[in-house]
């Protein structure tokens, strides 16, 4: 189990990693797009729909970076932010199926085409929040114990 | 104080600070990157989502469209679709079987449709794009007439002829 338990967190990061960093790729190269996609949620004031489209796939890629990258402190810190914005994302699909709004959830892709938000998006997600938090709790420790160890 | 509180506050008080640290550097380089960008694809910090037609449409109770369900809408016979726009530009170009019913005139259209249009056919309203607001005049004259089932496509011909969509020309649908 100890030998496997690091496989499975150094999976969990590429996984919950690359995620991020293809989503953002879209997002950061065409804004515009995305703010049309973060306004069919019809949950933000429409103010605030061009600052979360300039800023949000920044925070993707951030985060991203610093989950596979990143020392222990910022590992976790990456990963906290990850898990926040999936259990977001995951409660503003979920108040839109409830309404029955259709829309693209622009999680990959910002183009007219995307294939509306299902069921799947919120396995999907559910997922990603148990690698995360997989993560978190991984780099939380080691980040503890680094503390613990200089104190002493 | 306990000793075990002050660090287990201690450990929440730099995860926070991390996180904050991302948050600052993320929205430093997302602002950054937005007023570096040409003018013609620059966000604006705040943009007038109000007056967007799909947000009309939301607050007038019209379901909206998007590209997929348009396809299906297309190849569906027992769906109708209505071109907003002027009969030169539906001349010029429109969706395979839709047919043109300007605003203006909407009620001598209709009656030319009277025979075959029943209050619960599958209607789809488009004009030229996001930027106009035709088609969603026309769902809402649509819904007053007593239709139930009518959806705007907001994207409209703009989006149709981006996404290569097929075309037919010609006053016929």
């Amino acid at each position: 189990m100890s030998r496997v338990r690091p496989v499975f967190i150094w999976l969990a990061r590429f996984a919950v990693a690359a995620v991020f960093l293809g989503a953002c790729i879209a997002k950061i190269r065409d804004p515009e797009l995305f703010a049309l996609a973060v306004n069919r949620y019809r949950i933000l004031p429409g103010e605030f729909v061009n600052l979360v489209a300039i800023v949000l796939p920044w925070i993707e890629l951030t985060a991203g970076l610093a989950v596979l990258a990143g020392p222990a402190r910022l590992r976790a810190a990456g990963a906290t932010l990850i898990v926040g914005m999936l259990t977001v994302f995951t409660l503003a699909i979920s108040l839109n199926l409830v309404r029955g709004i259709e829309a693209s959830c622009g999680c990959f892709s910002t183009r007219a085409d995307a294939a509306v938000s299902d069921g799947w998006n919120l396995v999907r997600n559910g997922a990603l929040i148990w690698l995360g938090l997989a993560v978190l709790r991984d780099a939380f420790r080691r980040a503890c114990a680094r503390a613990a160890g200089n104190s002493e | 104080m306990p000793e075990s509180a002050a660090n287990s506050r201690g450990e929440c008080l730099w995860l926070a600070g991390k996180c904050a640290a991302l948050l600052v550097l993320a929205t430093a380089l997302g602002f950054a990157a937005n007023a570096l960008r040409p003018v013609a694809t620059r966000l604006p910090w705040i943009g007038d989502w109000e007056h967007h037609v799909e947000n009309l449409a939301f607050r007038q109770g019209v379901p909206v469209a998007f590209l997929a369900t348009v396809r299906e809408r297309v190849n569906d016979p027992a769906a109708a679709i209505f071109d907003a726009r002027t009969p030169e530009q539906y001349a010029a170009g429109h969706l395979p079987g839709a047919r043109n019913v300007p605003v203006a005139e909407a009620d001598r259209r209709l009656g030319d449709f009277a025979a075959w249009l029943k209050p619960t056919t599958s209607i789809l309203t488009y004009c030229g794009g996001a930027d106009c607001d035709d088609a969603l005049e026309l769902a809402v004259k649509l819904r007053g007439y007593g239709f139930d089932n009518v959806t705007l496509y907001p994207g409209g011909y703009a989006e149709w002829t981006e996404y290569e969509g097929a075309v037919h020309a010609g006053d016929a649908p």
